[in-house]
């Protein structure tokens, strides 16, 4: 330990480095559990305090008690100690405890350094730009602190320490760029530890009554973006296909039992569109593909009804590619199908079998009786509008004849009702349909409010044809999205699509919020994105392909090593640069630093001998001799005396200054 | 006569009180053969101070008053035409002396001051088309009041340069102060004083400050604080070789006065707030800052190895 490391902390800095901590450890205790961040609070204020009143910092006895209270709390909680919780609790505690003890700058340094550590902990649970800015402002804080501390004087200007602690971390830029494109990645993420935090839980379901939709289509959160190898499908197209729905019970539509699945899901025909989901958490367990997907990805299975289904919910963020094709296949329909496709619940009313009699009598064929259905919506006074009026048990009846205000899920479920009664197999399909585009990231942005539900019907030489029933009453619903900030204020009105569109200033703050999200959706794909495969594609890129997985490691590890060793090397010459002279005297004011007489980088050997002589006078001899002798052979002319110099080391050797002077 | 640099000192300490520090820094400034400024208000002994010097080391003594009036001919002399030879003859001006005491030199227009500082720098005095040595030892300290400074023209930066030295004198401490107080009037002392020592002792002793030996060690100390007034942006400029030279030549001078012919840090720390306080500006600050604090930073700045 060097003697500055014994010099003290002075108020200025004591207060930074208490609120320096106090910040970093800010984003642990919004995780934490929430004693360990009351604990934390309690230490961080005591320490403010006791910067004002000494009086107040705790001695030795109250320290321990509060150590091990930290750490039985830290036990209590977090009992196996297990776990990256269990470590940033442990760490944010001790960093807690350790401002209640800065005295000498050794302390200081020792806290920067774990706030570093805490700094690093963070990234563990949090990954977003956010979290990054925070501890890019901490680091730099930090930095400067570690700058200004090490000065001899405080610097004049306050920024003098700021700007240099800038331009040293601008420096480390290319070093971390280089650290972060090489380093080795693992084929899993490192930190895949548990479910991640502030996941949205909302989405689509997998049960559709009239009004089920309606809730989400008021919510902006993305459900998730789309980016498209070549040129986008038209808006007409953009159907995002999620569940299949074949079972009703007049009310309510759920997916159903499974029946045996005799057929194998055929591949649609028409022209192939290649792209890639990023879809955001939520707690389904299937994935949603453009209308219609051609095979499933990894961790999902494609079933004959062409949905994507997975084990489990998306908890995590998670992206795939896939390949989807508009044309059904022309097909057999199974024995299965047909019995699940004309699925009638108990509540048909005479009404609505009137209805669909009569059109049976008009028209024989299935595909001129859709039609027909179809204008049926078109040409009665349906409206769109999110904002229904209530439809009581029999909600499809009363939907139809009687209050004739909807939304996708009204249209859907009416219409897929009245073509099973029409003998013609129906099934719902909800997801989601259009999306937004991006123009400043070049994707599409699919969010809850484009949540939609739409009928499939079987017809016989095309297979599974899709039919929207909404886009008959209002064809705008499909061309363009809604903007459910501008719903909200028409409560209860049917839409005016063409009033929607919103003034100058939403229309900036919009273009402000897909920048924001292009940016994020960049440092998703770019960074934390960065993947074991794309830096393999990376080092094939640089000729470097045998640099792979343990390869790269080894490298790593080599080329650490050699630039450690070609440090320290130069390092060491620089000091066995300058003469054992310097050395003696080193060691001589290290021994008198020792027993607290420090020497001031700036004094001279004799004011420093004289100082030293006050403060001590038993020293004064002995020290005196050394500091003469030194001087003698450092400034005058007995330089490159041997002799003096053996006797210099040999007095230095000697020279064990007691902590106390002896009783006389 | 036992005469050193010492004891001179110790003699001036007698008529000077409480002011050993002051005295010695004079001191030095004469034996490294620069000039002198003092910068404090009137009635804390500049006068004296001149006038002991002077009568301590025998030096021929003149005092210019400054004014706003004064012209460069009333500090170099004029040529006058004689007509009993039938030709110009010139008559030196008051700067002809070994001590010359300019008193007030911020009272007088720049011309005049130019004409003061260039004779200084030089140490030769050109009239009439005709070089004139100035005296050996030729020492010059200059006065200057810091406040009032309504109707004045302070020296400009690069004249500052040409003074070795800026000291204070300050007010006496209480002792001193009784003790003033309680004896004799410091003019009759002065004049009753015997010399110490002559001008060709004074001339000698300034040779001798360049014997003292100057180590590497020294050498790379005094390089580091010049090198760190220069990249410190604390500063607004660095300090100059010439202020380096005078550096080193005050240390050694300050060494010979304690009869000590090794140069060690503590004297290039002695001399530096006297040798650079008045070459060092904050930088970035336009109000006037005390030279010495900024001295200190710097010296505080730079390890002694």
């Amino acid at each position: 330990m060097s003697s500055r490391d014994r010099q003290p902390v002075s108020g200025g800095e004591r207060l930074a480095l208490t609120l320096l901590v106090g910040l970093a450890a800010l984003p642990h205790l919004l995780h934490l559990e929430p004693v360990i961040g009351l604990f934390f609070g309690l230490l961080w204020g005591l320490a403010l305090l006791a910067r004002r009143r000494p009086s107040l910092a705790p001695g030795r006895l109250p320290l321990l008690l509060l150590t091990l209270t930290g750490a039985g709390m830290v036990l209590a909680w977090y009992p196996l100690l297990f776990g990256r919780a269990a470590g940033s609790a442990l760490l944010t505690v001790m960093a807690g405890l350790k401002l209640l003890e800065i005295r000498r700058r050794r302390d200081l340094y020792v806290l920067v350094y774990m706030a570093f550590f805490i700094l690093v902990t963070q990234f563990l649970f949090f990954q977003g730009i956010p979290i990054l800015l925070h501890a890019l402002a901490v680091t730099l804080g930090l930095t400067t602190l570690l700058l200004e501390a090490s000065r001899a004087a405080p610097a004049p200007l306050p920024w003098t320490s700021l700007r240099r602690a800038a331009l040293l971390l601008l420096q480390a830029a290319p070093l971390m760029l280089v650290m972060f494109l090489l380093f080795p990645r693992f084929s899993s993420p490192l930190w895949n530890l548990g479910p991640q935090q502030g996941a949205a839980v909302s989405g689509v379901s997998d049960r559709l009554w009239p009004g089920s939709i309606g809730r989400l289509a008021l919510s902006r959160a993305v459900a998730f973006r789309v980016e498209f190898g070549g040129a986008l499908p038209s808006p007409s197209r953009r159907y995002w296909r999620g569940r299949v729905l074949w079972h009703t019970d007049g009310v309510e539509w759920r997916p159903g039992a499974d029946g045996p699945d005799p057929v194998k899901p055929a591949p649609a025909g028409g022209t192939a569109i290649a792209y890639r989901v990023t879809l955001e958490p939520f707690p389904g367990a299937w994935l949603y593909s453009l209308d219609l997907p051609l095979a499933a990805p990894d961790g999902a299975r494609l079933t004959a009804d062409l949905q994507l289904l997975r084990p489990g919910p998306v908890k995590r963020r998670t992206a795939y590619r896939l390949r989807s094709a508009p044309e059904p296949a022309p097909r057999q329909l199974t024995p299965g199908e047909r019995r699940r496709g004309l699925q009638l619940p108990d509540n048909v009313t005479p009404r609505m079998r009137r209805l669909v009699a009569g059109w049976r009598r008009q028209e024989s064929d299935p595909r001129r009786l859709v039609a027909r259905a179809l204008g049926h919506f078109r040409d009665q006074p349906f409206h769109y509008t999110l904002y229904p009026p209530l439809l009581g048990d029999n909600p499809v009846d009363r939907f139809l004849f009687e209050t004739r205000r909807g939304f996708c899920g009204h249209f859907a479920t009416a219409f897929a009702l009245l073509m099973r009664l029409a003998q013609i197999p129906a099934r719902i399909v909800v997801g989601y349909q259009g999306g937004e585009v991006n123009p400043l990231g070049d994707y599409l942005i699919v969010r809850q409010s484009d949540a939609h539900a739409w009928v499939e019907v079987w017809l016989e030489g095309s297979g599974w044809t899709r039919v929207d029933p909404t886009a008959a009453v209002a064809p705008q619903r499909i061309e363009r999205p809604l903007n459910p900030d501008l719903i909200q204020a028409s409560a209860g009105a049917p839409i005016d699509f063409v009033r929607q569109q919103p003034g100058p200033l939403g229309r900036w703050l919009h273009r402000i919020e897909l920048g924001l999200d292009a940016i994020d959706t960049g440092w998703r794909r770019w960074v934390l994105g960065y993947s074991q495969q794309r830096q393999g594609e990376l080092m094939r890129m640089l000729g470097l392909d045998f640099l792979r997985g343990f390869n790269l490691a080894l490298g790593m590890v080599a080329a650490a090593s050699l630039l450690v060793a070609a440090l320290s090397l130069a390092l060491l010459r620089h000091r066995s640069g300058d003469d054992a002279l310097a050395r003696g005297y080193r060691r001589y004011c290290d021994r008198l630093a020792r027993i607290g007489l420090p020497r001031r980088p700036h004094e001279g050997p004799r004011d420093y001998a004289r100082r030293v002589a006050t403060a001590r006078p038993d020293l004064a001899g002995r020290s005196g001799a050394i500091a003469r002798l030194y001087i003698a052979l450092r400034y005058g002319r007995g330089a490159g005396d041997r002799d003096g110099l053996r006797r210099f080391r040999r007095l230095v050797r000697a020279f064990r200054p007691r902590l106390r002077p002896p009783r006389t | 006569m036992d005469d050193s640099p010492a004891r001179l000192l110790e003699q001036a300490g007698r008529i000077i009180l409480g002011k050993e520090r002051t005295l010695r820094l004079a001191l030095t400034c004469l034996l490294a053969r620069g000039h002198l400024l003092i910068e404090d208000l009137p009635g804390v002994g500049k006068t004296t101070l001149a006038h002991l010097l002077a009568r301590l080391t025998g030096l021929q003594y003149q005092r210019i008053q400054f004014t706003s009036d004064l012209l460069p001919a009333d500090i170099l002399g004029v040529a006058v035409y004689d007509r009993n030879r039938s030709g110009f003859h010139f008559h030196p001006g008051p700067i002809f002396s070994q001590l010359v005491l300019a008193d007030e030199i911020n009272r007088a227009t720049p011309k005049a001051q130019s004409a003061l500082l260039e004779a200084m720098e030089e140490r030769q005095v050109t009239a009439e088309g005709e070089t004139r040595a100035l005296p050996e030892p030729f020492f010059v300290i200059a006065t200057q009041n810091p406040a009032h400074q309504i109707g004045t023209f302070p020296l400009p930066e690069s004249q500052l340069d040409r003074f070795l030295m800026r000291i204070r004198l300050g007010y006496p401490d209480p002792a001193s102060e009784r003790r003033l107080l309680a004896g004799e009037d410091r003019r009759l002392l002065i004049e009753a004083l015997d010399p110490a020592t002559t001008p060709e002792r004074l001339l000698q002793w300034q040779h001798e400050v360049e014997r003292v030996h100057v180590s590497d060690a020294i050498l790379d100390y005094c390089q580091a604080l010049l090198a760190r007034s220069r990249d410190s942006d604390r500063f607004h400029h660095g300090l100059s070789p010439r202020a380096g030279l005078g550096l080193l030549r005050s240390a050694r001078a300050w060494a010979l006065l304690e009869d000590r012919f090794q140069l060690l840090p503590e004297d290039v720390q002695a001399v530096l707030p006297a040798v650079a306080g008045h070459r060092l500006q904050r930088s970035g600050d336009t109000g006037v800052e005390e030279g010495e604090t900024l001295v200190r930073e710097l010296l505080e700045s730079v390890p002694v190895d």
